[in-house]
């Protein structure tokens, strides 16, 4: 059921050892560009993660989303 | 008459019967030191000390006094406790009236046979390892919150406003119910179950909703009675079999129930869980930002000194036959200094040997064989005749000794065959 905050967790832990490894420095220009681009689509994976825990605010009584669990299941 | 014998006989005075009761009522072994249960009314301490109040129950009651000292008095006894006390029946002659003369008073806890009954029931939990078993982890991004507490209560705006502070938008479901009175546990059992069915896949799909992957169960503070669904078996074992984490977040800092210790997490105060498993968006932002300018940062450096690598590879091959040159260069210097530094010795080594050989050659010096007496002939030319052979009567010869010479004339030649 945590897969995607586990996926969101482990994106900012390689995104962390990416930036500690470019900021060593010391590898070759085809590295480097493969380590950049694997980084920057850790980035946008992150931000649609934020984006998608919005969304509806319900405030019911127990009774009404008892009645609406109900509905649906039939 | 005095009269005394007429009030033998006569009806009694009030006073003397009175008095008459109460050493009955005194002596009575029945209404000595015994324990009693009732409620507390019309409790008042008065500033001399003594202490009066009513002992009752549906059936009766009795007015009670604690004289001043007679014994310690819980603070927490107030109108309405239930007490039980160790009391012997009086009464008060003035009055006429029974009363009970307190020597203890114990306030009777609804609680303290509450608290028995939690305390099993954490021995039990224990029993079971319930206590310590693995808990699930709080989702870093919870992306869709059952918050189940009491409808409209303060905790539930408290909860509300804080997370629209730190995450505004943030998907969440309220779930209503009793948090405290008879039906309280009940309520709190249902809403657990609907925020697990919330949290089942399909019906989220069918609502069009992420499933709920954290739920917050908890209520305000308030006293012990009234938070005391959160320390009941039904309450505690729907947490435990919540497929979701749960947070236990009830009452003050100081309450401990049996919720906090079986949930997935215990906040102190409903605020509390939300501080703890609600991150703050903009934070979560920044760090995001943060992480883009150093990777972008670094990797512009890491190009940056690729290039800078190859641009001095490249300098020092354009200057690489140079090197050569030089290298030449030098090898030819150490070369001819080593021939020059060969050269003089051999040049040394000959000398000694002419040395030698001018020793030698002056060994066999003409000089030295004409100093033993032997002559050297040689002719007008100077050459050196070594032979009679070809010479001439008449011819001038110089004969050369060690010490001199002498010109002298062919007379006669000979040779060693005979007279020519």
């Amino acid at each position: 059921m945590t897969d995607k905050k586990q996926t969101y967790t482990e994106a900012i832990q390689r995104l962390e050892a990416i930036v500690a490894t470019l900021e060593r420095g010391g590898m070759g220009l085809d590295e480097t560009l493969k380590l950049y681009e694997e980084g920057a689509d850790l980035l946008r994976l992150c931000k649609t993660e934020l984006t998608a825990a919005e969304g509806r605010l319900n405030e019911l009584q127990l009774g009404e989303i008892e009645a609406e669990l109900q509905a649906e299941e039939q | 008459m005095t009269g005394r014998g007429e009030v033998t006989t006569g009806p009694l005075p009030i006073g003397q019967f009175v008095q008459l009761v109460k050493q009955t009522v005194v002596r009575d072994p029945l209404f000595k030191n015994q324990a009693l249960r009732g409620e507390v009314t019309q409790w008042k301490q008065y500033a001399s000390g003594h202490t009066y109040f009513s002992l009752r129950d549906k059936d009766g009651q009795m007015r009670a006094i604690i004289w001043k000292g007679r014994c310690a008095i819980d603070p927490s006894i107030k109108e309405g406790s239930e007490v039980i006390v160790l009391a012997s029946l009086d009464l008060y002659i003035q009055r006429g009236e029974i009363q009970l003369n307190v020597e203890r008073i114990e306030p009777v806890s609804v609680l303290g046979e509450l608290e028995k009954k939690k305390r099993l029931l954490v021995e039990q939990l224990r029993k079971e390892g319930e206590l310590d078993r693995p808990r699930h982890m709080i989702p870093t991004l919870p992306q869709h919150i059952a918050i189940i507490t009491g409808a409209g209560s303060a905790a539930l705006s408290d909860m509300q406003r804080l997370i629209e502070n730190r995450w505004p938008g943030l998907r969440r479901t309220v779930i209503g119910v009793l948090v405290q009175g008879p039906r309280a546990t009940e309520e709190i059992v249902r809403g657990l179950a609907a925020a697990r069915r919330l949290s089942n896949p399909s019906v989220a799909k069918k609502r069009g909703e992420p499933p709920v992957d954290l739920v917050i169960v908890g209520r305000g503070g308030g006293s012990p009675e009234d938070l005391w669904a959160f320390n009941l078996e039904p309450v505690v074992r729907a947490i435990i079999a919540s497929p979701v984490p749960v947070v236990s977040a009830v009452g003050h800092e100081s309450d401990i129930l049996v919720s906090d210790l079986v949930a997935d997490l215990r906040a102190s105060t409903p605020s509390d869980a939300i501080e703890r498993v609600v991150p703050v968006l903009p934070e979560l932002y920044y760090l995001l930002d943060e992480f883009e300018e150093r990777l972008s940062v670094a990797s512009r450096r890491q190009i940056h000194d690729s290039k800078q690598l190859l641009s001095i590879l490249h300098a020092r091959l354009r200057v690489a036959p140079m090197a050569g040159l030089n290298r030449a260069k030098a090898k030819v210097l150490a070369l001819s200094s080593r021939i020059q530094i060969s050269t003089n010795q051999s040049l040394g080594l000959q000398a000694t040997r002419l040395a030698h050989f001018e020793a030698s050659l002056s060994a066999i010096h003409p000089q030295r064989v004409l100093e033993r007496g032997y002559s050297m002939t040689q002719n007008a030319d100077g050459d050196v005749l070594s032979s009679s052979k070809g010479l001439q009567v008449g011819q001038k010869i110089i004969l050369n000794f060690a010490d001199g010479s002498a010109d002298a004339e062919i007379k006669k030649t000979h040779t060693d065959e005979g007279e020519k």
